[in-house]
């Protein structure tokens, strides 16, 4: 089951979105000035790559099978090894390079970044079967937020600069990391179908053949449960 | 027996009408995009508050830059992709794919409208005979602001445009802003060390935004190498690549030769007017 669930993952994407990352982690690690300003774009895109891997296209197919959504989004975390992957080989060759930076808070930053991503995709995922796209733009702008607009830096800060003053990181990441275990726990644990799924009706064409009188009819049936179950 | 002849209205005429409602319907989607709306929303909110004491003009703006240009680039690849799924439909109807991608540049007008009035209101906030601006000639300032203000958000959705037409992946456009996001903060940063290589002034131009002074931790202000106008140049011809790049996807026989032309022309001259910028302007770094 692992197997599949993995292979029909949107790995073109995530693997894309951190390579890219890598390839901006990595100038901020070659050119030391640039770190503080190009490691938070490089979070933000593996942010984005995390929000990539619960995507899947065939959605509509996979939804009505008996694989629960806990266990399929139990199994495609294991996808977000790409990003966390990514950004410790980032982080390693900024440390190769003597970098002074914080190491324990990007540490954290990193992994708040990435979970960040996942469960927003988690929450998404409960209403469209590709969250990848709309959920890493929302992400990376919120995460670019700070350094973007001036006056968001000032109140809140996503990335651990060295020796600067003004608010720390860790506490946002740790609140961030709390609301995203409970954001995945909610929406994974309670989400049968995309709501906007569970509202279709399956139809019966007039005069189809019933075939079996004990078990439920096809109209009584309900998107994500399991027509032998209701019988019982 | 007389045969009346009834002028048929021109085929041109016809293709204008249809033109011009396509384009006024895109731009309508354009004007309530909520990626567009938010840009607009977050500029008049940095532009409406006082900035203060300002040492210095880049602490503002590339906002506008941002949020007009890289927000809008991002609402335009939407707005261009999100007819991908339609195209079965919208792909029979008598206009062509150019003509629609043609229709969605113009709703580009939108965001260089507003860019024009975010240049209005920076230089209310910071008259153009500030010292914030640096050792340029009044003339070259105006320049630096269109440059880093209106043209960026004229070229930002175009680029959007283009890159709907062109990229399937649905992530393009946010990737592509964080990578000229980090691209400029990058050539910028190395231009702080190296104010006076020529390399490093192509690299820093080489970009559809540039930043011309910097005061950075120091009491001075520093005027950095290149000429704001030919860099104004480099910006309107990288809009003009995006413009044909967008348009070249569907076009076939003639129009895609005559495309095809314009892009080379379009290409020359943008590696003149970046030649032309880095060599420009003061041979080398003013501090004052």
């Amino acid at each position: 089951m692992v197997g599949p669930v993995l292979r029909a993952g949107a790995w073109p994407a995530v693997a894309g979105v951190s390579g890219v990352a890598v390839v901006v982690g990595g100038c901020g690690a070659a050119f030391p000035a640039t770190a503080t300003m190009l490691f938070p774009i490089c979070f933000a895109l593996l942010a984005a790559a995390a929000a990539f891997t619960l995507d899947e296209p065939a959605s509509l197919v996979v939804d009505v099978t008996p694989t629960g959504p806990v266990r399929r989004t139990t199994i495609r975390a294991l996808a977000l090894l790409a990003p966390l992957a990514a950004g410790a080989l980032v982080m390693l060759a900024a440390a190769m390079r003597g970098l002074a930076l914080p190491w324990t808070g990007a540490g954290l930053a990193l992994a708040g970044n990435v979970l960040l991503g996942f469960a927003a995709a988690c929450v998404v995922r409960t209403r469209t079967g590709e969250p990848g796209a709309a959920t890493g733009t929302a992400v990376v702008l919120v995460l670019m937020a700070p350094s973007l607009v001036p006056q968001v830096a000032r109140w809140v800060r996503t990335f651990p600069a060295p020796g600067a003053s003004g608010p720390s990181s860790d506490p946002v990441w740790w609140i961030v990391l709390a609301v995203c275990v409970l954001a995945i726990a909610t929406s994974a644990g309670g989400r049968g179908l995309p709501r906007w799924r569970a509202r279709v009706a399956i139809l019966r064409r007039p005069g189809a053949l019933q075939l079996c009188r004990a078990r439920p009819r096809i109209e009584g049936y309900r998107p994500g449960t399991s027509l032998s179950k209701e019988a019982r | 027996m007389t045969a009346t002849l009834a002028p048929a209205r021109p085929a041109a005429d016809a293709d204008r009408a249809t033109f011009a409602a396509l384009a006024a319907r895109e731009t309508r989607r354009f004007a309530v995009n909520p990626v567009f709306l938010f840009a607009v929303a977050m500029t008049v909110w940095v532009l409406s508050t006082d900035p203060g004491n300002v040492t210095e003009i880049d602490s503002v703006n590339w906002i506008p830059a941002v949020f007009l240009g890289g927000f809008g680039m991002m609402a335009t690849f939407w707005l261009t992709r999100s007819m991908g799924a339609s195209e079965p439909v919208v792909g029979v109807t008598p206009v062509t794919l150019p003509a629609r991608t043609a229709a969605l540049c113009v709703v580009a007008i939108v965001p260089f409208a507003c860019g024009g009035l975010a240049l209005l209101r920076f230089v209310q906030l910071i008259p153009v005979g500030d010292p914030a601006y640096g050792a340029f000639s009044p003339s070259a300032r105006i320049a630096v602001l269109v440059g880093q203000i209106a043209v960026p958000s004229l070229g930002g959705p175009l680029l959007g445009v283009a890159l709907g037409r062109w990229v399937r992946f649905p992530g393009a456009a946010f990737v592509l802003f964080l990578i000229l996001f980090g691209w400029g903060n990058l050539v910028t940063a190395l231009s702080i060390s190296r104010p006076d290589s020529t390399p490093l002034v192509v690299l820093r131009l080489f970009a559809p935004f540039s930043f011309f002074t910097l005061r950075g931790n120091t009491a001075h202000l520093t005027t950095w190498r290149g000429s704001p106008w030919f860099f104004l140049g480099w910006q309107l011809a990288l809009c003009a690549i995006a413009v044909l790049a967008a348009l070249l996807r569907g076009a076939e026989g003639r129009a895609r030769l005559r495309i095809v032309r314009a892009l080379g022309v379009a290409g020359a001259v943008a590696v003149v007017m970046l030649v032309l910028a880095a060599t420009g302007g003061f041979t080398h770094a003013v501090t004052a």
